[in-house]
């Protein structure tokens, strides 16, 4: 206890320094501003300014670099609900009944409830994430070879199964995320595999210009052309209208908190994160109502218990990349990569041998989600005009954000051809529907599962019983089994109801 | 801003204008009483912000307030040096491009590639010397091995049921050279970094790790790690307690060497105007403090013993990769 509150007085003397607010406010004006738009994301803003935190102490930096990535999760949502459009990508779920909500007039209700959701879900993330930390650093550094190993295969397994669109598609896209990871410097032999005389890719291909790719371009191609400039006021949104009834106080309690809980737990657990989470607690809100039929006609629940979940996620995300060294998801990915290029190595040793770090991080987070609350009621306004900026402006400017993004990081040309190629790939899996996100998964984790896996059997002489023995290891992979388990059966449930319902409409 | 200094009037910009044109002109021959002619660019074959990068940016701002130039840090990071290596061999011998590097791990690329992009002996001149700085045997805290006699010991009798930890080219090959020297064969389990391999050192799961010089320090320090001892051949000024492998019958002298570069071509009295610069910052204190953080000892050198400790280092390295089986690209 005595620990605790003065690892928080530390982290409230890094935080609270002049430096540690500017940076912080810095995080989260840009994030909001990049979670409005569609089309840009945390990840181009973050891939953006990662070069120029090079001269940055490293927790000034990650203080940053977290404020874009919590404070897009704030603005999606304004874009969802003005526009049916979301803003980032895990916003989509609260176009719902967000839209509809705006276009019964209660965009005012709508704004704020999200913004009070999303403090809600960040504060309790935030708060589990204080918690839980520091034990599980203490538990991971008796993790070994195995353990990582097994702890990848859930997170890979649950990021193919749980994901929205089909599982099959789902390991299909991991598959060809793992075979791009082994492009590169092999670890054990030294020796570059699939390189093809291009020495830029020694390291493996450029994970920055990878997910710009395949997640930015596609995005921006996407919506170019689509998107209608719509006549939207500000004046609109008044405070008066912002003001929620009693009702939808009652209603969004619940859903707050049960979202929160969702969001906690994928968010820790690497490969699934926010998007899953949001729609996790949708469906779950759908479930407990007392009438479903509300949703998707603006039920407030369908956006309290989402937005809750996203942004909970979001904070819990950072417990697996701060304890183990495992990135949940590719912004988490960057964040370490901006770690490493700072000296810190990320992992057990994180939360003992970088307190100020750590704690420093924590208590922005609490100080963001207070400027976050700030700007997205009194100041939405300002965000909401930020919308009416027309897209033939804007879009040409994101695209040649990325390509100075991508450039700036490692200074490379090459790095250019990479993003081009999986731009072009991403627009493909887009049409096809394909999802780019467990792709991504792949390639980060893929390098990490191949040397734990390798290393395991060198130190237990290629004993493979080892996976099962170990509890650790054992239990993650039995939770893996479990997921699979449950959606076979869960498609298998769905397919007969679909049978007996064909078989009793073609017996009437 | 009424100060008649910031008033630049037509007169004054196209007087400017003029003079850069003259001095960029007279820029052009590299004649040593006027280099630097213009800006200094250090590179550096990692990226920013990383542990080298830190030594080459403290070189950069210390060789700059010697020099009375700019100097600024090109990372140049990638093949592990190679693309670094490369572009410094191909830029202006001018002395204005120079590269901060492991001339170690330089000798030991030329042979772990099948066509080496640069060959370190005749595309680039030694300027100075930095450190010298070797690889460490280490154990974890709670290892029964005291000194280096138990744990040759126990290898001995273990066999191939021992394991070892390894990170980086450098650490492979002491760990290699170390197994043959002492004619065992214990398994080799390979990390990414020193940081990966720790919680599998301090847990006991490999019996002894190849560590390089910052993590043996800070673990050292943190009582995470006993060092038992040095690959260099000579005990370290930075670490006189540690015995050297040699000292226990083990014919072992590996060392890992930091000095500056310019391209071949480059004309002696620019050379040796650097080499000056350099001399001056590794003299200093401060200089020779920051350095030992690093775990290594500052090597005051002049271009000659630079040149001539690459082609020994290159022919060492012909043998280590031979010895540690590193296979070619």
């Amino acid at each position: 206890m005595n620990d605790l509150m003065s690892n928080l007085s530390l982290g409230f003397s890094v935080a609270f320094s002049l430096q540690g607010l500017w940076y912080c406010f810095i995080g989260v004006t840009l994030g909001t501003f990049v979670g409005v738009l569609p089309g840009i994301g945390a990840l181009a803003a973050i891939a953006l300014l990662l070069p120029l935190t090079f001269g940055l102490e490293a927790t000034h930096a990650l203080i940053m670099l977290a404020g874009i990535y919590y404070g897009s999760n704030y603005g999606g949502s304004t874009a969802s609900i003005l526009l049916n459009l979301p803003g980032s990508p895990s916003s989509a779920v609260t176009c719902l009944d967000g839209y509809p909500m705006a276009q019964h007039g209660r965009a005012g209700v709508a704004l704020f409830i999200t913004a009070i959701a999303s403090f809600v879900g960040s504060i309790i993330g935030m708060i589990i994430m204080g918690i839980f930390s520091p034990p599980l650093a203490a538990l991971a550094m008796s993790f070994s070879g195995p353990d990582f190993f097994a702890l990848m295969v859930l997170g890979l397994v649950a990021a193919s199964m749980l994901s929205s669109g089909s599982p099959l598609r789902g390991i299909a896209m991991i598959g060809l995320g793992l075979i791009l990871g082994l492009v590169g410097r092999d670890l054990h032999s030294g020796l570059l595999r699939f390189s093809y005389g291009v020495d830029e890719l020694y390291e493996g291909l450029p994970l920055v210009a990878v997910a710009l790719g395949i997640f930015g371009l596609p995005e921006v191609i996407r919506n170019a052309g689509k998107i209608m400039p719509r006549k939207l006021s500000a004046r609109d949104i008044t405070f008066r209208s912002m003001v929620p009834t009693k009702d939808d106080w009652q209603k969004s309690r619940g859903a707050m908190l049960r979202g929160t809980g969702l969001g906690s737990f994928f968010g820790a657990l690497p490969g699934t994160g926010g998007l899953l989470a949001a729609f996790m607690s949708y469906a779950m809100e759908k479930r407990v109502a007392k009438d479903p039929s509300r949703f998707g006609n603006g039920a407030i629940e369908g956006i309290a218990g989402p937005e809750a979940a996203n942004n909970a996620a979001v904070q819990t995300a950072f417990i697996p990349t701060l304890t183990l060294g495992i990135p949940g998801d590719v912004i988490m990915a960057i964040m370490m990569g901006a770690m490493i290029i700072h000296g810190i190595q990320p992992g057990a040793a994180v939360i003992t041998a970088h307190p100020d770090l750590f704690w420093g991080l924590l208590v922005s987070f609490l100080i963001g989600n207070f400027l976050l609350l700030l700007l997205n009621i009194p100041l939405i306004g300002l965000w909401v005009r930020m919308l009416s900026i027309p897209y033939s402006v804007l879009y040409p400017f994101i695209i040649a954000f990325i390509c100075i993004g991508v450039y700036s990081v490692n200074n490379s040309v090459t790095d250019l051809y990479v993003l081009l190629f999986f731009g072009v790939l991403g627009c493909l899996m887009t049409y096809l529907r394909f999802e780019p996100a467990p792709l991504v998964l792949g390639l980060i984790l893929g390098p990490m599962l191949e040397e734990n896996l390798r290393r395991t059997l060198m130190l237990h002489r290629g004993d493979y019983t080892v996976f099962l023995t170990r509890p650790i290891s054992g239990t993650f992979l039995a939770l893996a089994f479990l997921i699979v388990v449950f959606t076979l059966w869960a498609a298998f449930r769905s397919r007969s109801i679909r049978r007996a319902a064909r078989n009793s409409a073609a017996a009437e | 801003m009424n100060d008649p200094i910031f008033k630049l009037t037509r007169r004054k910009s196209l007087a400017l204008a003029g003079a850069a044109i003259l001095s960029s002109v007279a820029a052009l021959p590299a004649l040593a009483q006027d280099y630097p002619s213009r800006t200094i660019s250090f590179v550096c074959a990692f990226p920013a912000g990383s542990g080298a990068d830190v030594l080459v940016r403290y070189f950069a701002q210390a060789v700059s307030e010697v020099a009375g130039a700019t100097v600024i840090v090109e990372n140049k990071a990638g093949a592990a040096g190679n693309i670094a290596a490369e572009y410094t061999a191909r830029a202006d011998p001018d002395g204005h491009t120079v590269y901060l590097h492991a001339g170690s791990s330089t000798a030991m690329n030329y042979h772990l590639w099948n066509n080496p992009p640069i060959d370190p002996r005749s595309d680039l001149r030694g300027v100075a010397a930095i450190n010298q700085q070797p690889f460490y045997i280490v154990v974890g805290a709670d290892s029964p091995h005291q000194t280096i006699e138990d744990l040759n010991a126990y290898l001995r009798e273990a066999g191939d049921n021992a394991s070892y930890a390894t990170s980086a080219t450098s650490g492979r090959v002491l760990g290699a050279a170390y197994a043959n020297a002492l004619g065992v064969n214990p398994v080799e389990v390979q990390y990414r970094t020193g940081t990966d391999a720790l919680p599998d050192i301090v847990s006991l799961a490999v019996d002894f790790a190849v560590s390089d010089p910052v993590q043996t320090m800070v673990n050292a320090r943190e009582g995470r790690t006993r060092t038992l001892a040095t690959g260099a051949g000579t005990r370290m000024q930075v670490a006189p307690d540690i015995p050297t492998l040699a000292e226990v019958g083990l014919e072992i002298d590996q060392i890992g060497w930091w000095a500056a570069w310019v391209p071949a071509g480059t004309p002696d009295d620019v050379v040796m105007k650097l080499n000056g610069f350099f001399r001056e910052v590794l003299e200093r204190e401060e200089t020779q403090t920051f350095l030992a953080s690093m775990g290594g000892d500052t090597w005051i050198g002049t271009p000659e013993e630079v040149d001539a400790m690459m082609v020994r280092s290159v022919d060492e390295a012909q043998y280590l990769v031979e010895l540690a089986d590193l296979p070619k690209n």
